[in-house]
């Protein structure tokens, strides 16, 4: 009888310890990419960036704006050593230098404009010169884009992101003054091409 | 001892101490002075164009992505040569962790004056080839390399970066710590049993050229080679032929009859039939070269 309800039992625990598993396993490899925190210039879909990077570090080592950051492994699980880039600490200036040190073609060769690291999206209940009854006529983030006029635009004097040339730096991230309680910004890079398989072009 | 016997250990601490070196400058190269001929650590390091990658994170890399990409194997292949042609050479004479370890023993003697030190926790030696298997394994069954940030010598090297750029450590530094830990319960226990970086060196140079040879009228079986085997070897037995032997050369300094001394085979190493004393080679003894390169024989 006992041999029999231990072997009863024995597919609860498998299943138990699978759903277990499962779970500790996805936290584990989950991608660390969020809102403003990006992978370098050039990275591969995030979907297989954690299996083709070896975390030989070089492209931190050679980022001079020190942008890029290892990940940790408390923070980031089985990504720990994977390059971050933390666009709200220090943004991403396009210099290209990571893309042509990286071993193992995680990071591609890949011009400064064909750059997506990410989309910048501007809240506009948050922005100063978007709310609602707003005085301020801010455009930081217009200012100190490194492809003006093209990425951002004014619309009557207020910033607007033109998807196909942002870059995703974080540059204007860096730059906008408002802080919001959870640490956002007015205006954030989101990594939307990052969990995408297709390239951008062709879905236009 | 004598003081020609002194030679392979200095000239291998030289090169431990040049290699840590070269790791402990290239991050402040790279950040103080954007200098960045030299880069990186031992996952992958580069001298101008001329480019290394770690044969185990690369192999890795490439069993869990399943893509191959030139520059990678390109990268591979200088360390791979090596091993196949001189051993474990990396193991002795370049890795930080052998670099640290000959610290620790350092500090050891001065404490305790024990010149040898017993292996106080010892394996079955095979183990050592079954952590190269298992770790792959893992890394393909989780999908994601794991040797890459876990693995030691890789992660002094992150250590030093982390320090130097942006002042503060990682936490898998842990896993240096708990290395060196065990180094001193058993010299180079990591090295000897659980490093599946070695393990492929291992195997790679397991049909090596150059490897130490004993001369059995010399011997005179008094085990002071064995006792200096930081590998815990038994050259005596014909153990530096086989493909734990990462060639550093103590117990050819450790002998005083001069029974034991570095060969080059023109041959790849025969583990097999070499086990019991020399057997007649091709070219025994190279005549001193100039340059006092490697292949110099010294006894």
């Amino acid at each position: 009888m006992k041999r029999r309800e231990f072997l009863k039992s024995l597919p609860f625990a498998a299943a138990a310890l699978a759903a277990l598993e499962t779970g500790s396993l996805a936290g584990l490899v989950s991608s660390p990419v969020h809102t403003n925190l990006l992978r370098p210039p050039g990275a591969v879909p995030e979907g297989m960036f954690a299996s083709r990077c070896i975390r030989c570090g070089r492209c931190v080592e050679v980022c001079p704006y020190r942008s890029i950051v290892p990940g940790d492994v408390l923070s980031a699980g089985f990504n720990a050593g994977t390059p971050l880039i933390k666009v709200t600490d220090v943004p991403c200036y396009l210099c290209m230098k990571c893309v042509e040190v990286c071993p193992t073609g995680t990071l591609r060769h890949i011009a400064q404009a064909d750059t997506r690291m990410g989309l910048a999206v501007i809240d506009r209940y948050a922005c100063m010169t978007w709310k609602e009854n707003s005085m301020m006529l801010c455009r930081t983030c217009y200012n100190v884009c490194p492809f003006k006029e093209k990425a951002i635009k004014l619309d009557q004097l207020r910033p607007v992101i033109v998807n196909e040339y942002c870059t995703g730096c974080g540059i204007c991230v860096h730059g906008c003054p408002v802080t919001l309680a959870n640490g956002k910004k007015a205006v954030n890079v989101e990594p939307v091409y990052a969990f995408r398989v297709k390239p951008v072009e062709s879905e236009r | 001892m004598k003081k020609s016997g002194l030679k392979w250990r200095s000239l291998r601490l030289l090169s431990l101490f040049l290699a840590f070196l070269l790791i402990a400058a290239a991050p402040v190269l790279n950040s103080r002075f954007h200098f960045s001929f030299v880069q990186g650590w031992y996952q992958s390091i580069s001298v101008g164009a001329l480019w290394f990658v770690s044969p185990l994170e690369g192999l890795e890399s490439i069993l869990t992505s399943r893509m191959l990409y030139a520059p990678l194997i390109v990268g591979m292949t200088i360390p791979l040569v090596i091993a196949f042609l001189l051993g474990r050479v990396f193991c002795a004479w370049v890795c930080p962790v052998s670099f640290l370890s000959e610290i620790t023993d350092w500090c050891v003697r001065l404490l305790t004056r024990r010149k040898y030190r017993t292996s106080r926790i010892s394996l079955p030696r095979r183990i050592f080839w079954a952590v190269l298997p298992l770790e792959l394994c893992l890394a393909m069954t989780v999908g994601v390399p794991i040797f890459v940030f876990l693995s030691p010598p890789g992660l002094i090297g992150r250590e030093i970066m982390m320090a130097v750029m942006f002042k503060t450590l990682a936490v898998e530094g842990v896993v240096v710590l708990a290395v060196i830990v065990m180094h001193l319960f058993t010299p180079r226990f990591f090295c000897r049993y659980l490093c599946p970086l070695g393990s492929l060196l291992g195997v790679a140079g397991s049909r090596r050229r150059l490897y130490v040879q004993l001369e059995t009228e010399c011997c005179m079986e008094c085990g002071l080679c064995a006792r200096a085997c930081p590998l815990g070897l038994e050259p005596e037995q014909g153990d530096t032929l086989s493909a734990y032997c990462w060639n550093c050369g103590e117990c050819v300094d450790a002998c005083g009859a001069g029974a034991l001394g570095f060969r080059w085979r023109a041959v790849g190493l025969d583990a097999g039939s070499l086990k019991h004393g020399p057997k007649k080679m091709d070219e025994g003894t190279l005549s001193p070269g100039p340059g006092g390169s490697k292949d110099e024989t010294i006894n």
